[in-house]
């Protein structure tokens, strides 16, 4: 059911969505464990072993709408909401769904629903209703299809775009699914949170040494980059001594006056206030430790006691147990 | 930077009028060009060809106040003021703001009694006007003015032209910023293999431990097997001792 896109419209997509529609799927489904069974679900994750007592088959699919602005050809899809789905009439909550379409209007004014979403491994033909449904609203909707389940051998996301194309099948003009690239599109306040999310667990160790491993390989690649471009700077520079490359002033100027800046480090008030915190921080470790060792010692003394000072009392112990 | 971008579009306007015009006209190119409250750069001017060929002739003073703007200060040219025309006043505000980029080259804190002198301005008042208004709201430097300690601390300078030797000492600057960052890199890299090995080191100790705890373990239910055999009211008491404790 699902070819390459000719439409020629190019999506981009927000991390937003992505995050929305997991957060949404991992809390209907630990809502569906029964009680007794620990709610222990991160985000996107099939928690298959907590389903041994009472095992859904199959995961349960959760659904929505998408919001966003449509420019031209390019849909960039923003924003998310959910939506209840009725099995029995195979639809989707209308009223609600108008009700949020205004709400979210007098907020983002900008913003149209631009289609919906779902769960599942693969768009199914009962899909097709609420695609169909929903273009009424919006002719020609986008269907967003997360995977829940985790394939660690696989290396982009699990979220495919669909859109519905009238194709000629056996005679008869059908509506079917086809899948369509996307990029992801990123806002300055989204990139701090994924970058703070994706750094949460460095790797499957987290102790102190691992997390400064961590943080230095990260200044490492930094500092790496900035050798790399100075590297470059430099080569040009010479090139322009030698002669190869005609003397352009302004980027001399401009060199000159980032050079200017250095030495960065070099004052005394920041060798002053560099000290002082260094000396802080020793200090508030050496602290620390301190008091790690005086209850370490507290707690020894204690087990001394209860072991041997009973020896004179009637009933003692025989044996440090 | 931003100082270059605006600066483009006036550089190529004076570099297309001084290619067009010739001899003394020149000279009212040059009093213009230095007049201008947003060109700070003069050697692409300078590098014209038709400026070039002032050299030597009577116009060459136009040439020579080009280059005191293009390298030079207000002291520099209150030494020289004699060869070289009058200023008007606007040029007489570039050459101080020039000459105060040129004073941010050398040092990163500039205290405000050599800059009160260098730009001949009577008091303290006056030179915080001058680089508020005339220096930081252009834009061509950025900074802080500590008055306490009566220092104007730079941390941005915006470029001046380049003398011709100035490109050598630039390169041997780089390089070294570039040998210093190799040396920064590779002690990081020290660094990361330290803390590696100190972990490892803490879990085989952590491991050691644990093994003796298990091994003391083990030793004391041996022992506790052959002492508890004596039926005593001791082992009575025990048990009514237990409940007491923990």
């Amino acid at each position: 059911m699902a070819s390459s896109s000719s439409s020629g419209l190019t999506f981009k997509l927000h991390p937003l969505v992505i995050v929305n529609i997991s957060d949404h799927y991992t809390r209907i489904k630990s809502q569906s464990l029964p009680p007794s069974t620990t709610p222990h679900a991160p985000s996107a994750s099939n928690v298959a072993d907590a389903e041994s007592s009472s095992p859904p088959q199959q995961s349960p699919r959760v659904f929505g709408c998408v919001i966003g602005v449509q420019r031209g050809r390019t849909v960039e899809i923003f924003n998310s909401f959910e939506l209840l789905f009725d099995p029995l009439t195979h639809s989707l909550d209308r009223a609600f769904l108008e009700k949020k379409q205004e709400l979210y209007k007098k907020v983002f004014p900008n913003f149209y629903i631009l289609g919906w979403y779902s769960t599942g491994s693969d768009a199914q033909e009962s899909d097709m209703l609420i695609h169909r449904a929903l273009m009424d609203i919006n002719e020609s909707p986008v269907f967003v299809l997360l995977n829940p389940s985790i394939n660690p051998a696989q290396k982009d996301l699990p979220v495919t775009i669909f859109e519905s194309e009238l194709h000629v099948i056996d005679g008869i003009p059908q509506l079917i699914f086809v899948r369509s690239g996307y990029t992801i599109e990123t806002v300055e306040a989204e990139r701090i949170s994924i970058d703070h999310v994706a750094h949460l667990k460095p790797s499957d160790g987290g102790s102190a040494a691992t997390q400064l491993a961590a943080h230095l390989t990260g200044i490492h690649s930094a500092i790496k980059m900035l050798n790399s471009r100075i590297r470059g700077l430099h080569h040009y520079l010479l090139a322009m001594q030698k002669g190869d490359v005609p003397v352009e002033n302004s980027l001399l100027r401009q060199v000159s006056s980032l050079l200017r800046r250095l030495p960065a480090i070099e004052s005394e008030k920041f060798q002053d206030d560099f000290l002082m915190e260094y000396n802080d921080t020793l200090l508030i470790s050496y602290l620390a430790m301190f008091t790690n060792c005086s209850s370490t010692m507290n707690e020894l003394v204690d087990k001394f006691n209860t072991a041997y000072d009973r020896q004179s009392r009637r009933g003692g112990r025989s044996a440090f147990i | 930077m931003d100082i270059e971008q605006k600066q483009a579009e006036h550089i190529d306007y004076f570099v297309k009028q001084a290619s067009n015009l010739k001899g003394s006209s020149l000279g009212n190119l040059v009093v213009e060009a230095t007049s201008h409250p947003s060109l700070f750069a003069f050697s692409e001017i300078i590098s014209v060809p038709n400026v070039l060929e002032l050299e030597g002739t009577e116009n060459a003073a136009f040439l020579d106040l080009l280059r005191m703007f293009a390298h030079g200060t207000w002291s520099e040219y209150k030494s020289v003021a004699s060869r070289l025309p009058p200023l008007v006043p606007d040029q007489v505000l570039k050459l101080k703001q020039l000459t105060v980029l040129t004073l941010a080259e050398t040092n990163k804190v500039l205290p405000y009694d050599v800059l009160i002198q260098e730009l001949d301005v009577k008091n303290v008042r006056e030179l915080e006007d001058f680089l508020i208004n005339d220096c930081m709201y252009v834009g061509i430097v950025r900074g802080k003015l500590d008055q306490l300690r009566r220092c104007f601390e730079v941390q941005f300078a915006a470029g001046r032209d380049l003398r011709p030797g100035q490109l050598g000492s630039m390169i041997q600057t780089i390089s070294d910023w570039l040998s210093t960052s190799d040396n920064l890199l590779v002690s990081i890299q020290e660094k990361i293999r330290w803390a590696d090995n100190m972990s490892e080191m803490d879990k085989k100790h952590r491991k050691g431990v644990e093994e003796r705890v298990e091994e003391v373990k083990k030793t004391l239910s041996f022992k506790k097997l052959q002492t508890v055999s004596r039926p005593t009211p001791s082992s009575e008491g025990m048990k009514r001792s237990f409940p007491n404790m923990v």
